[in-house]
């Protein structure tokens, strides 16, 4: 059964390595015609070959909506994203990346602090040069980095404005999170990326903080809004015997999609009726707008159902 | 709308006329909208450049093959309704239909032929809203669209269709 396109398709414009194991990536469509835009410290999945997608955060300014840039870490120790994309990606590939997720919002009158580890200055890259193209200055980078920082140029005008601190943390102190983030007034807002230990050292520093004035980013994944279960259970095609786990909050749709499910979807929004089902065992959770008390005791719309029991058992 | 016994704007028991305010497409799913001054109707296939052109297939459902889809169309009230009743901003290049009219009753025109300029629409279907344009727009608009969500059309007479053109029953 022929699948939905969940993912845009762009091309390997250019490639880069502005410093050893640091490649720059320029996607861009086939057509140069505008990609889906996306907010300040955004990030895509690059869907790099099956099972191996990998989260990035996009470093051009959102304005510039005809090109994703993303800057890549090879990380030898990793699972394997960096190193594909370092070592297996050449100019004029091709590659799948998801619609941009994420972002950040920034104060509006007071400091906004943003606070980098190593290559965890990417999703400030496109925040500062948002910021810059507004012509705000109501922030300040501090990014510290075991080494020489990787993508200097592509902040330089926050650079040369002195609007921020680079630190190497081979001869430099390592960074007081505490005293950076009390430097510029009660009201400011604080962001930070990087590395997990650092992170957790970051949360320290600010764990008194009202939590709507910290942003931690972390590539959490944002869970859809039409969620038909907040627990786990299984998802049954009683026909193939093929069955899925459910994790709250996970796409039904999609797993589905990937059992080869003979269900035909469409709005994914509980209302069109193609994706109606006979069910065998559940009781299904009932999310949808168009079937009758009665109809429900036979079939469920399945893109927006959960299940009441372990199992939902689809005849299909 | 007022009543009339002209033949040739009788339809469905009253008469009708409207305008293209806008023509929109774009080559494959997910990427944006453009706005065009004019779009290229190709009869029994679809519009010149765009993701649901038959044989072409780059749309999220072109898994679900219909020949029906050729055009789409939305209606600016829609877009003026939405704003009033949800205080929701939706653009003419955001709902991702082709052709945006006005003064066109869309949902009354089901199975009905009407002429787009010089073009002639066969409507196949009423639109229903998706997930899809939330998650491509970041903006809570699937309920706002229900019951106005635009028309799918078949293409009877292909040709160039132009912002300002005649919307007419036939």
């Amino acid at each position: 059964m022929a699948k939905a396109i969940r993912t845009v398709k762009t091309i390997v414009k250019d490639i880069s390595e502005p410093l050893a194991g640091i490649k720059v990536l320029v996607l861009e469509d086939e057509d140069q015609w505008d990609l889906p835009p996306f907010r300040p410290g955004a990030h895509i999945d690059l869907h790099l070959g099956k099972k191996l997608v990998r989260t990035y955060s996009l470093c051009n300014a959102p304005h510039e909506n005809s090109r994703y840039v993303l800057g890549v870490k090879k990380e030898d120790l990793g699972r394997g994203g960096s190193r594909f994309i370092h070592e297996g990606l050449e100019v004029g590939g091709r590659i799948d990346v998801s619609l941009p997720r994420g972002g950040m919002d920034f104060d509006q009158e007071n400091m906004n602090i943003f606070v980098a580890g190593g290559i965890g200055i990417t999703p400030f890259v496109s925040a500062i040069r948002h910021m810059e193209n507004q012509s705000r200055a109501n922030y300040v980078l501090y990014w510290s980095s075991n080494g020489p920082a990787s993508i200097p140029e592509m902040i330089r005008p926050a650079i040369d404005a002195g609007r921020v601190h680079i630190s190497d943390t081979r001869h430099d102190p390592f960074p007081d999170y505490a005293a950076i983030v009390s430097a510029h007034g009660q009201h400011s807002k604080v962001f930070c990326c990087g590395p997990e230990p650092m992170l957790r050292a970051f949360e320290q520093a600010v764990s008194s903080w009202p939590t709507e004035r910290v942003h931690i980013e972390r590539f959490s994944i944002a869970k859809p809004d039409i969620a038909g279960s907040d627990d786990t259970f299984k998802v049954v095609l009683s026909r193939s015997g093929r069955e899925a786990v459910v994790e709250p909050g996970a796409n039904i749709v999609h797993m589905l999609e990937e059992l080869d499910a003979d269900i035909s979807f469409s709005c994914e929004g509980g209302i069109c009726g193609a994706c109606r089902t006979p069910w065998i065992e559940g009781p299904p959770v009932h999310n949808d707008r168009v079937l009758t008390p009665a109809e429900r005791e036979k079939d469920v719309i399945v893109c927006v159902a959960g299940c009441a029991g372990p199992r939902l058992v689809l005849d299909a | 709308m007022t009543r009339t016994d002209s033949k040739d704007q009788f339809q469905g028991g009253v008469a009708w006329q409207g305008t293209v305010c806008f023509l929109h497409r774009t080559p494959r799913a997910f990427l944006p909208m453009r706005s065009f001054e004019s779009l290229n109707l190709i009869a029994g296939r679809g519009i010149e450049g765009d993701r649901y052109l038959i044989e072409n297939e780059a749309g999220f459902y072109s898994h679900k093959p219909e020949e029906g889809r050729q055009v789409t169309l939305f209606e600016m009230e829609s877009l003026e309704a939405i704003m009033r009743d949800y205080a929701i901003e939706l653009r003419p290049e955001e709902h991702r239909r082709n052709i945006t009219v006005r003064g066109v009753p869309l949902n009354h025109l089901v199975f009905q032929r009407f002429r787009v300029g010089a073009c002639l629409l066969e409507a196949t279907r009423l639109s229903t809203p998706c997930r899809h344009i939330e998650e491509i727009l970041g903006k809570p608009v699937f309920d706002p669209m229900i019951h106005r969500s635009g028309l799918n059309c078949r293409i009877i007479e292909g040709g160039e269709v132009r912002v300002g053109d005649i919307v007419r029953p036939c």
